[in-house]
């Protein structure tokens, strides 16, 4: 459990690092070091965006399963880790 | 007495039946026409021309008379009925290609080819699982049913997400990726990729930053040449972490089928200081926080990766022991450690190494084993089946001539004749990187042996060139008459491998050579760390002055170079506990490839 905390914080003193999120299945954050708003916010859309990216790799090759997920824009990049029980979330902007 | 009809009864589905007896049939149709041979077709035609006639007659005839009737006409009623409307719902379920799949070999793991019948009962199966599942599948998108729907999901515990090892899997992932993006452009030069000038998405307004060469603390040798740029040394960045801040590196290596992977030794070389010692393993993924960490007793003073079995890092202390860390394994304890051994080193290891030994009289039989010097006199080679434990391959004995003065720690120098000799601290060794049986050992007063692993009373040459304890010996691995030796007494020397007195013998500054290495690219060109520069020399170029001197940063003091394998760079350790990498840049060598210069 030690480790887990000291690996968080040390992704959170990354640079660029603006906020993780951990998420449960149902989509309540069990973690986050955003403010409730925006943690909700980015939790309900990218539930979504996580299940059709999901559906679609499957739909192509039943055996294949998604394991990682990265959207980069402009401003940041969103990576996004899914897994059966929870999601773990990361936004960065390496520019800072 | 009459039987209750209970609502049962009345509800009860009666069947009838009919059938037929001897005295009733269920079809009677009378004919209507009789043939002409029947026995009253008399009579029935006698009948046919009577009533033909009584039509004929009926017309005008008086017999007959038309008169109405008026039949009773019910009274009628309008009744109305009301049926419960028909609740029409619409169902939709997209079964989709993993749907089907998941549900097929997923809850039942059924083993059944995929024929057309199957796929429709397991389509079919699909829908009534999604409409049963938990959780709203009424929206089109139920793609929540992914994986088994039959199982019950109640959200886990968020502590035992958090402590599960899937979890720390995947934030290993997603730190190297963050890590990734930060340190691209490094890596890129690392992996020697052309780098993207300009238009790099992560800062368009700073672009030029991560590309350009911050000269932090460089300073360029005017080189007199016809190139526009000298040869110089980019840092790209720093392996180091709050646990290393304030040790001293001593030794570093490389793993041998990974290339990515280093191990770091830290130990302080002074006596005195008896803090204990570290090892972490870096991965270049991750430059901020190594993949493991080891603590030792004490003092770390090299380390070995090992090529038959990549996985186990021999680590030589300042007490002697030996250890050795199986790196695929999270477990922070040392697999096997020397400590045990009676015969184990009482002093200092000073380096350690694997080689492949000739085991067996064919000469096919090469098995590692681990060798190490220290500073006790002896080499000692180890085997590990359960334990570990050692064969002494050699032991320094002092030379008949009388050296100079020698360290408090050896008695007995003065008088000749002795029978007891006390042995020479040995400090570094190297092994001969064709015939492995042959290897060069460096002392403490400078001696040079060079010894067979076949002969364990005898050397087979002995150098004393040097005036200081040799620090570092490395045979060229181009040349394999060659080699290399520094020392303390502020040289470095080059020998070919008969004779007696070195080739070369280099110095720039006044100040104690801590190690050396030949560049694993380049066969005339190799790094040398003084206490406060980094040194690249170029044999063929200049034996005089070095090509690319770096000055350490102030109060910093250099202790220990590794070439990287594939790649133009160099590793510099140093006592403040980070490990620079740095690219060698413009470094162009002429045609010399091998050949030693002939003074």
């Amino acid at each position: 459990m030690a480790e887990v905390e000291e690996t968080l914080k040390r992704i959170q003193s990354q640079k660029g690092v603006q906020g993780i999120i951990i998420v449960n299945s149902e989509g309540i954050p069990i973690k986050t070091t955003m403010d409730n708003s925006s943690t909700v916010q980015y939790v309900g859309l990218i539930h979504q965006l996580v299940m059709k990216a999901r559906s679609t790799l499957r739909d192509l090759d039943p055996q294949n399963d998604l394991t990682f997920l990265r959207i980069r824009s402009k401003k940041n990049e969103i990576m996004i880790a899914p897994d059966k029980d929870y999601f773990l979330i990361v936004i960065q902007n390496p520019s800072d | 007495v009459k039987e209750q009809v209970t609502e049962d009864m009345l509800n009860e589905v009666v069947n009838i039946y009919l059938t037929e007896t001897e005295t009733i049939t269920h079809l009677d149709m009378p004919g209507i026409s009789v043939s002409v041979d029947a026995d009253d077709a008399e009579a029935i035609k006698e009948r046919n021309n009577r009533y033909a006639e009584l039509c004929k007659n009926r017309m005008g005839n008086d017999k007959y008379m038309d008169r109405s009737m008026q039949a009773f006409i019910g009274a009628s009623k309008s009744k109305q009925v009301q049926c419960d409307s028909i609740v029409m719902v619409d169902t939709a379920c997209e079964a989709t290609t993993w749907d089907m799949y998941d549900s097929f070999y997923g809850a039942e793991q059924d083993k059944t080819e995929l024929t057309a019948e199957p796929e429709k009962s397991g389509y079919s199966e699909s829908i009534v699982n999604s409409s049963r599942g938990p959780e709203k599948t009424t929206s089109l998108l139920s793609t929540t049913s992914i994986g088994n729907t039959t199982l019950e999901d109640d959200a886990a515990d968020p502590r035992l997400i958090l402590q599960s090892e899937k979890f720390q899997k995947v934030l290993l992932v997603m730190e190297r990726c963050i890590l990734a993006n930060i340190f691209q452009p490094k890596l890129a030069a690392y992996r020697q990729l052309p780098i993207v000038e300009g238009k790099q998405w992560l800062s368009p307004h700073r672009s030029i930053k991560h590309n350009v060469v911050t000269p932090e603390t460089m300073e360029h040798r005017e080189e007199d040449v016809e190139r526009s740029l000298s040869p110089t040394l980019e840092s790209l960045w720093v392996f180091s972490c709050e646990l290393t801040k304030g040790r001293t590196i001593s030794c570093m290596a490389w793993n041998k089928k990974n290339p990515d992977l280093l191990a770091v030794g830290y130990g302080e070389f002074d006596f005195r200081d008896q803090t204990p010692g570290l090892v972490c393993c870096w991965s270049l993924k991750n430059p901020t926080w190594p993949e493991r960490v080891y603590h030792c007793n004490t003092g770390v003073t090299s380390l070995d990766f090992s090529a038959k079995h990549p996985y186990r890092l021999a680590v030589g202390m300042t007490d002697g022991t030996i250890a050795i860390y199986y790196v695929y394994s999270q477990d922070k304890t040392c697999a096997v450690s020397s400590s045990k051994c009676s015969k184990k080193h009482y002093s200092s290891t000073w380096q350690v190494k694997w080689a492949e030994q000739d085991m067996g009289l064919s000469g096919d039989d090469k098995e590692e084993a681990l060798m190490s010097i220290s500073a006790d006199g002896r080499i000692s080679k180890w085997f590990l089946h359960d334990d570990l434990d050692c064969v002494e391959l050699m032991r320094l004995k002092r030379m008949q001539e009388e050296k100079d003065e020698m360290e408090t720690e050896v008695k007995d120098k003065k008088k000749k004749g002795e029978i007891l000799r006390s042995l020479n601290a040995g400090f570094c060794f190297d092994f001969h990187p064709v015939d492995s049986s042959i290897y060069l050992a460096g002392s403490i007063d400078g001696t040079i042996y060079k010894c067979s692993s076949s002969n364990s009373q005898q050397f087979l040459e002995t150098y004393s060139q040097h005036f200081g304890p040799v620090t570092r010996i490395k045979w060229c691995p181009f040349n394999p008459n060659v080699f290399l030796s520094c020392s303390l007494d502020w040289t470095i020397k080059l020998w070919i491998q008969d004779q007696l007195t070195p080739l070369l013998c280099l110095t720039s500054t006044q100040k104690q050579v801590h190690d050396i290495m030949w560049s694993p690219k380049w066969a005339t060109v190799f790094g040398a760390i003084n206490e406060g520069q980094m040194k690249i020399w170029n044999l063929d170029y200049s034996t005089l002055d070095p090509v690319i001197v770096h000055m350490a940063a102030p109060g910093v003091k250099m202790t220990s170079l590794l070439f990287a394998l594939q790649t133009d760079c160099v590793l510099v350790g140093d006592n403040s506990g980070q490990v620079t990498v740095y690219q060698i840049k413009n470094f162009t060598v002429g045609e010399g490839t091998g050949t030693v210069p002939v003074v």
